[in-house]
C-alpha cells in the first residue's frame, strides 16, 4: 500500500508518481524497486523549498500533466500520467529540451527524484560506494591520528 | 584505544550560553553590547572579536545549531539541515545560475570546501587604488591574514588522502605544463572524507562552528538560533537594534523578537545583509547594486580506470597559472545523487551514464566576474538576486571550460562531458577548438556558485558603496557589515579568508570608535 505523500495534495501526488515511472533510471542495474522510498524523501524535502517555489510546484505538476495536446511532438489528446510509458518519457524530454521555464521545470523535478534515486542505501550499493561507513571509520581513524600527534 | 580517543575533540565541544529560537514560548526582547546578525565566517569572527574586547555580544541566526556528531553523508538530510532553501536558491539571469549557502550556526562555513586563500594582491590593490580605500594594500593586510590562518588552521592537505581523481588531475595539467598549487585549507589533520559540502562528522574542517563560535560563546556572547532577523531598528538616525522573528524547524513564524544594541553589525551574507538594509528602508543608491558571483562550470571526465571519486580528500589541487586572468580550476568529486543533477538524459539514457560513476572526475572552473548583478525585494519582501555575465565572462567561461577538458583529456579521458546544452559532449582532445568555436549562448551554459559578493561594497564615497572603509554603513552610526557583502569587487579565489580577514580588521577599528 503506497504511503500518502504529506506536503502534496493527492492530485499533484499522482502525477509525480507518473513523472517518476517515466523518467526514472532503469536499465544498467538501477531496476531497484525503491519508488515509495524515493517519494518519501521528495515528500520530506518539499517543506523546505522556499515559500514561493512550494506554492508554484503543484502548479508546474499540473502543466506537465496538461501539456500534450500543446507540447508534445506529435500532439496527443490525453494527459501525461495516461501516455504510454515510452510516450510519457518522450514527452517529458521534450520539455527537458525546451529550455527557458518549461526546462526549468522538468529540471527540478528530475532532481528532486534523481537525488533521492541515487542517495537511496540500495542504488549506492549497486554503485560499491559506502560513504557511511568510510565516514565512521575515518572519524575513528582521525581520532587515533589526533591522539598519535598529541603524544 | 582509550574511549576518551574513540571520537574526535570537536565531537565534544562545549556549547554554552544558547538559546533555541524554534523553543520559545512567547515573544522576546534581548539586550547586548554589540548584535550579531548571521554565524558564518564574517558574523563568527566578529562576534568573537567583539566579545574578546569584552563586549556583551549576541550572535542572531536564522538556522539551527547542528553539531558534528550529527553530520550525515546523505545530501538529502544535509540539504534539509544545512543548506538555506534546501540548497535550490537561484540567481535569475541569461543563463541563471545555481546557488547555494549555508544556514545554521557556523553558516557556510559548515558546508564549503574550507579553502583557504589569501585575496590576491592584485585585488587589494585595486580595492585601494581604484576604490582609494586605506589601509587594504596587502603589506596592512598581512597581519589579518595571519590572524586568520591561525583561527581557520590553515594547512596542506596529506599527500596519503589523495584519491585517484586528484593525482589523476595533477598529472594531466602537469603534461600540460601548468603546475598546480596545494590547496590551503582549514582543517587540522583531515583524513580525506570528503564530506565537506555536508558538514565534516570527522570534525577535521576548522569551521566556524567549531573554531570562533565556540570561542565567541566561551567568552561569554549568547547565541540564538531560529532567529530571523527582518529589519533594522533606528533611534536619532542610528542604529539601536533589530526585530523579526523566532521560526520553527520549517521557518514558519512562531514568535516575534526585539533585540537591542548600540552597534549591530549584519554578517547574513551577500543576499540577506542587503536585504534587511532594503526592508529596513537603508536605501544607499549601490546598495543592491555590484554583485558579483563567481560563476563556476562543471566538467566531468568519463575514465576507461576505475577512480573510485567518493575515495580521497575534497579538492586537494587548484590551478592558479591562469588566476591573474580570471580563472581558477579544480577538481573535486561529489556524491552520487548531486552529479546525477548535472548529467544528461533521463530514463535507461541516465543510468547508463551513472553506471559509470566510479569512472568519472568531475572539475569545474570558477570566472573571477566582471559582469555585475543586483540584489531587490520580491513581492514576498525577501531579497531576490540576478545577474548579467558580461562578453568577458561568457568568453573566460569557454575558456575555463576548454582548459578543464584538456586537462581531462590529457590525464586519460575518454569523453569529457560539457556544461553546453548545444555541445554536451567531445570524444578526443582534437575536438576542444570546438568549444572555442562554439556559438556563444549565455542560455545554453549551465553555471553554479557557491561564492557571491559586493552587493553591499566598501567605498570611500557614500555615492558609490553602501559601507566606509570600516565595514559601516555611510551616515547610519551603529550599523555595520561583515560579511562578503562589502567586497568591492570579485575576489577571484575561494572568500572564506578575504572575510575573516576584513572582519577582523573592522572589528579591531569599530572597536576603537
Amino acid at each position: 500500500m503506497p504511503q500518502r505523500m504529506t506536503a502534496l495534495g493527492p492530485g499533484s501526488e499522482r502525477i509525480l508518481r507518473a513523472c517518476f515511472d517515466a523518467i526514472r533510471p532503469r536499465g544498467s542495474g538501477f531496476d531497484q524497486a525503491i519508488e515509495e522510498d524515493v517519494l518519501a524523501q521528495v515528500d520530506a524535502m518539499l517543506p523546505h523549498l522556499p515559500p514561493t517555489l512550494r506554492r508554484l510546484f503543484p502548479v508546474g505538476l499540473r502543466l506537465l500533466e496538461w501539456g500534450p495536446p500543446l507540447f508534445a511532438r506529435p500532439r496527443r489528446l490525453a494527459r501525461m500520467s495516461r501516455l504510454p510509458a515510452a510516450q510519457a518519457l518522450e514527452y517529458l524530454e521534450g520539455w527537458q529540451l525546451a529550455g527557458g521555464l518549461r526546462g526549468g521545470l522538468l529540471l527540478g523535478v528530475r532532481t528532486l527524484l534523481f537525488v533521492a534515486f541515487y542517495q537511496h542505501p540500495e542504488v549506492l550499493r549497486s554503485l560499491e560506494v559506502d560513504w557511511e561507513s568510510r565516514a565512521a571509520l575515518l572519524t575513528r581513524e582521525r581520532a587515533a591520528l589526533l591522539a598519535r600527534e598529541a603524544q | 584505544m582509550s574511549a576518551q580517543a574513540a571520537l574526535p575533540p570537536e565531537h565534544s565541544i562545549a556549547y554554552p550560553n544558547v538559546e533555541r529560537g524554534a523553543d520559545a514560548a512567547a515573544d522576546a526582547r534581548y539586550q547586548a553590547d554589540v548584535i550579531v546578525v548571521g554565524s558564518g565566517t564574517g558574523g563568527a569572527t566578529t562576534a568573537a572579536a567583539f566579545a574578546e574586547q569584552g563586549k556583551q555580544v549576541l550572535i542572531l541566526e536564522e538556522g539551527a545549531l547542528h553539531l558534528t556528531g550529527s553530520f550525515s553523508t546523505d545530501p538529502i538530510t544535509a540539504l534539509r539541515r544545512l543548506y538555506r532553501d534546501a540548497g535550490t536558491s537561484m540567481i535569475m539571469g541569461t543563463p541563471p545560475i545555481v546557488f547555494a549557502e549555508g544556514e545554521c550556526v557556523g553558516g557556510s562555513s559548515v558546508i564549503n570546501g574550507g579553502m583557504s586563500w589569501r585575496t590576491p594582491a592584485r585585488v587589494l590593490d585595486e580595492w585601494t587604488g581604484e576604490h582609494r580605500l586605506p589601509d587594504l594594500a596587502p603589506a596592512d593586510m598581512e597581519r589579518h591574514f595571519a590572524r586568520a590562518e591561525q583561527i581557520l588552521h590553515v594547512e596542506l592537505q596529506r599527500e596519503e588522502t589523495w584519491g585517484r581523481h586528484s593525482r589523476l588531475f595533477l598529472e594531466g595539467a602537469r603534461k600540460l605544463g601548468w603546475e598546480p598549487e596545494q590547496n590551503r585549507r582549514n582543517m587540522r589533520s583531515c583524513v580525506g572524507l570528503n564530506n565537506c559540502a555536508l558538514g565534516c562528522p570527522t570534525g577535521a574542517k576548522q569551521s566556524m562552528l567549531v573554531t570562533e563560535i565556540p570561542r565567541a560563546l566561551r567568552l561569554g556572547a549568547r547565541l540564538v538560533t531560529h532567529a530571523r532577523v527582518r529589519q533594522v531598528l533606528f533611534s536619532g538616525g542610528r542604529a539601536v537594534g533589530v526585530r523579526g522573528f523566532l521560526v520553527g524547524e520549517r521557518r514558519e513564524r512562531r514568535h516575534r523578537f526585539e533585540a537591542r544594541a548600540p552597534l549591530v553589525v549584519l554578517a547574513a551574507g551577500a543576499r540577506h545583509t542587503p536585504g534587511i538594509l532594503l526592508r529596513s528602508r537603508v536605501r544607499p543608491r549601490a546598495l543592491g547594486r555590484h554583485l558579483r558571483t563567481h560563476p563556476n562550470a562543471k566538467v566531468v571526465g568519463v575514465f576507461d580506470e576505475r577512480l573510485d571519486p567518493w575515495i580521497g580528500a575534497h579538492q586537494t589541487h587548484q590551478l592558479h597559472r591562469f588566476l591573474d586572468e580570471g580563472l581558477l580550476i579544480a577538481c573535486s568529486a561529489v556524491p552520487p545523487g548531486m552529479l546525477a543533477i548535472g548529467l544528461p538524459g533521463l530514463g535507461r539514457e541516465h543510468a547508463a551514464r551513472m553506471r559509470g560513476y566510479n569512472h568519472m572526475m568531475t572539475a569545474a572552473c570558477l570566472v573571477e566576474d566582471s559582469g555585475e548583478g543586483r540584489v531587490r525585494l520580491g513581492l514576498d519582501r525577501e531579497p531576490a538576486m540576478s545577474f548579467r555575465l558580461s562578453a568577458r565572462d561568457i568568453e573566460l567561461v569557454h575558456r575555463g571550460v576548454a582548459m578543464t577538458a584538456e586537462i581531462m583529456f590529457a590525464a586519460g579521458a575518454r569523453e569529457v562531458l560539457l556544461p553546453f546544452a548545444h555541445l554536451p559532449q567531445i570524444s578526443s582532445a582534437d575536438e576542444l577548438a570546438r568549444i572555442h568555436a562554439l556559438e556563444r549562448r549565455p542560455g545554453a551554459i549551465e553555471l553554479m556558485t557557491v561564492h557571491i559578493m559586493g552587493s553591499a561594497r566598501m567605498s570611500r564615497d557614500p555615492g558609490d558603496g553602501v559601507v566606509d572603509a570600516d565595514g559601516q554603513v555611510h551616515g547610519i552610526p551603529g550599523l555595520a557589515v561583515a560579511d562578503a557583502s562589502l567586497f568591492p569587487s570579485s575576489v577571484g579565489v575561494n572568500p572564506q579568508e578575504s572575510i575573516m580577514a576584513l572582519a577582523l580588521r573592522n572589528a579591531e577599528r569599530l572597536g576603537r570608535a
